[in-house]
């Protein structure tokens, strides 16, 4: 995989799109074969070492890993704490800090509206969004999506692919949609029981093929 | 720039929870109150001269008394203490099964004043704590086995007549109804139609309150009633550090034994066995059921109760003049004004107590709880901090003042620090499951993204776990204002201290007055610490 490329990894349920994007962030150890994530092993490494390269990959949950209890501005600037020392993150609990960048985060993903909202009085769609906004403050040079758009109605699902897609990072995204996949990103890879079984550029690939691929 | 605009497009302003806030500052406000009156940023509260004796103190906890004659009076003891627990455990469970027929909406049915008087009574025997009505029994009865079996008795049974008034009530009424409805009567009624749906919840209490009971026996123990309370506190008087520490051992084994026995029962009521085509009775519960019975009618022989020192001549004399010399209550000025300075040292040292178990709580939680990834020297500190937690509920609070007493002055500083150490052990275990509960996969994500521990936990831990950690500490801060009593009962000062001091000289009145005193200052604390409960949700 090469810098600035934009994955989509395609498959259906089970056939191993969240594992490969938890291999990659290093939350699940590989069984079998090498990793290399940005030059590096997560595996091999550990304590600070490993902190600072989980900080270059930034990883989108499909919404579930945020903090129902913080308010949403605090959600967002969770995608700093590894740059930030613990006296910092502390102190941005009971007064926020770089609230500049959080609202033009918030802006993007249409929630600016929203920022001292405790997390929890959002809807999943809006939870969803609020997730895409801490990897933008975040700032990864690779970008892991497990079904970004899942919760999105499909304008918004466009505009939320289109904000990862123009980040300038690597994306690595799985997702359920062909259309999403062919106009977002740059390669297409299928999964099926944990292989790869489809590998191309989407410029080669048709709608009508990944839709046949996901009938299969 | 951008940040400028797009405030201007319409980003509100940051709105604080006021009522939050209000509830937060006042709670400091209180804190510090608490800690000038303790008299922590006046003068010296360490004492030097008694860091020897606390070390020597400390050393005897791995060397205990293991000699054949001691550990004979221990185990005797032990005894002692049980039949306390069951005889006032079963006395609290009769009253109560009464009791929640007289103060259930059910009997009372739209009659709101019957039922809301028959609430209040109860309150009176609730907000008195066991060693309070030890005391007060022990100067009717005598030194009576009564006594012990009493004093547990009437303050459990009042609580545990509310708890089975409010499982009734929170039965669905519609089969009851239906039988109603089809011409039974409503004792038939509530037979076929409540008591199945609850009998899961009495049980569970009933047991519940057993466990409790024991904790009790001990405390009861500690003013003189008998068992390993009052073991402990004859060898801590005679300095024999090695015997403090094998009843400190055996506390601890008999309150685990007693929790990991009824949490088996109730883990059982709530999770039956299927029954299938054939009458079968569950052999857990029975044999818990019939071993309780059997330790009852033990514990009846072993004491040597007998029904006729209730209704002696001499009771009812001393209980006619008792109350003949206890109203009215006295009411002039210098014992009005001790009693209000002695509430304020109660709430005070209540204040301290909560604050240190709290901040101890939040510290240890993470620590206490199991790990999801366990690894060997994980395992090994969370077994630690366990043990550590559950020593530390074992032992009752007067005791923790004792040991404290060696290197602190004496004031209320001992006292409040020797509940806050105490409730830490309820709490931190508390703290620990809630802990537990939490859905791990927020941390998990700032694992992901390079957030180091310290961070992971500001952010995902701390706010999900402040909202129930909050909530249990306000409710062991009503529990530690009656607990504050005991500890001022042996000398720590407070209301259970000039208690003690009126009730040594026989001022029957200003007994009353106290205990008036005594029972609206935790129905009081009871308010205010509802009220902060329902500002945090």
């Amino acid at each position: 995989m090469d810098v600035g490329e934009r994955v989509a990894v395609v498959g259906a349920s089970g056939a191993g799109k969240s594992t490969l994007l938890a291999v990659a962030n290093g939350s699940v150890p590989a069984t079998a074969g090498t990793v290399e994530v940005l030059g590096a092993d997560p595996g091999a490494l550990s304590g600070r070492a490993l902190r600072q390269l989980r900080a270059r990959v930034g990883t989108v949950h499909q919404h579930l890993e945020l903090v129902g209890q913080l308010r949403v501005v605090h959600n967002v600037n969770a995608g700093r704490l590894a740059t930030w020392p613990a006296w910092r993150a502390a102190v941005s609990l009971l007064r926020p800090q770089g609230l500049p960048e959080v609202l033009a985060a918030l802006t993007e993903v249409e929630l600016a509206d929203r920022v001292w909202e405790r997390t929890d009085r959002l809807s999943g769609g809006q939870r969803q969004r609020v997730a895409v906004a801490r990897v933008l403050v975040q700032r990864p040079e690779l970008v892991l999506a497990d079904e970004p758009a899942s919760a999105l109605d499909p304008v918004l699902a466009d505009r939320t692919m289109a904000l990862l897609a123009g980040t300038g990072s690597t994306l690595v995204a799985s997702l359920h949609d062909p259309a999403l996949a062919l106009r977002h990103c740059t390669r297409v890879v299928g999964l099926a029981a944990g292989r790869v079984v489809l590998d191309s550029p989407t410029a080669v690939l048709s709608l009508a093929d990944l839709t046949a691929f996901y009938r299969r | 720039m951008t940040a400028v605009t797009t405030r201007a497009a319409g980003v509100p302003a940051l709105r604080r929870d006021g009522v939050r806030w209000a509830w937060g500052l006042g709670t400091l406000v209180v804190l510090g109150w608490s800690l000038a009156g303790a008299g922590l940023f006046s003068g010296a509260v360490v004492n030097t001269a008694g860091t020897r004796q606390f070390g020597r103190f400390a050393a005897a906890a791995l060397s205990p008394a293991t000699d054949a004659a001691f550990l004979g009076v221990l185990a005797s003891s032990v005894l002692i203490t049980v039949a306390y627990a069951a005889l006032g455990a079963a006395l609290a469970v009769g009253l109560g099964a009464v009791g929640a027929v007289a103060v259930a909406r059910t009997t009372w049915g739209r009659r709101r004043l019957g039922w809301a008087l028959a609430r209040g009574a109860l309150a009176v025997p609730r907000g008195l704590h066991e060693a309070v009505w030890g005391l007060l029994l022990v100067n009717l009865l005598g030194l009576d086995p009564w006594v012990g079996v009493l004093a547990i008795g009437i303050p459990y049974g009042a609580v545990t007549a509310k708890v089975f008034a409010d499982l009734l009530d929170e039965v669905p009424r519609g089969p009851y109804e239906a039988l109603r409805a089809t011409g039974a009567g409503p004792v038939p009624a509530a037979l076929y139609g409540l008591l199945p749906a609850a009998s899961g919840g009495l049980l569970s209490y009933s047991f519940y309150r057993l466990e409790c009971a024991v904790r009790s026996a001990v405390v009861l123990g500690l003013i003189g009633a008998g068992g390993l309370g009052y073991q402990l506190s004859l060898s801590f008087s005679s300095l024999r550090w090695p015997e403090v520490w094998s009843c400190v051992y055996a506390l601890s084994a008999l309150c685990v034994l007693a929790v990991v026995a009824g949490r088996a029962v109730r883990r059982r009521v709530a999770d039956p066995r299927p029954a299938g085509d054939r009458l079968r009775r569950d052999p857990l519960l029975t044999t818990a059921v019939l071993t309780t019975l059997a330790a009852v009618a033990w514990s009846w022989w072993y004491l040597a109760v007998s029904p006729a020192t209730l209704v002696s001549d001499r009771t009812g004399d001393q209980l006619r003049y008792v109350l003949a010399a206890a109203w009215p209550p006295d009411v002039d000025g210098p014992l009005l004004s001790a009693v209000a300075s002695a509430a304020v040292d109660t709430v005070q040292m209540s204040v301290i107590a909560i604050a240190v178990a709290t901040v101890g709580a939040v510290l240890l939680a993470g620590v206490a709880a199991h790990p999801v990834r366990p690894t060997v020297a994980r395992r090994l500190t969370g077994a630690v901090v366990r043990a550590a937690l559950l020593l530390l509920r074992a032992v009752p609070p007067p005791v923790w003042a004792l040991v404290l007493l060696f290197v602190l002055l004496p004031g209320v500083l001992p006292g409040a620090l020797a509940l806050g150490v105490y409730t830490l052990g309820v709490l931190g275990r508390l703290a620990a499951e809630a802990t537990e509960e939490l859905d791990p996969r927020p941390r998990a994500a700032l694992t992901a993204l390079g957030a180091s521990p310290v961070a992971g936990w500001l952010y995902s831990v701390l706010p999900a776990a402040t909202g129930p950690v909050l909530a249990y500490a306000l409710y062991r801060w009503e529990v530690a204002v009656r607990d504050t009593v005991l500890v001022g009962l042996l000398g720590a000062g407070g209301l259970g201290a000039l208690l003690a001091s009126r009730l040594a000289v026989f001022d029957w009145g200003a007994v009353t007055t106290v205990l008036v005193a005594l029972v609206v200052l935790t129905a009081a604390v009871d308010l205010v610490s509802a009220r902060a409960r329902a500002a945090l949700r």
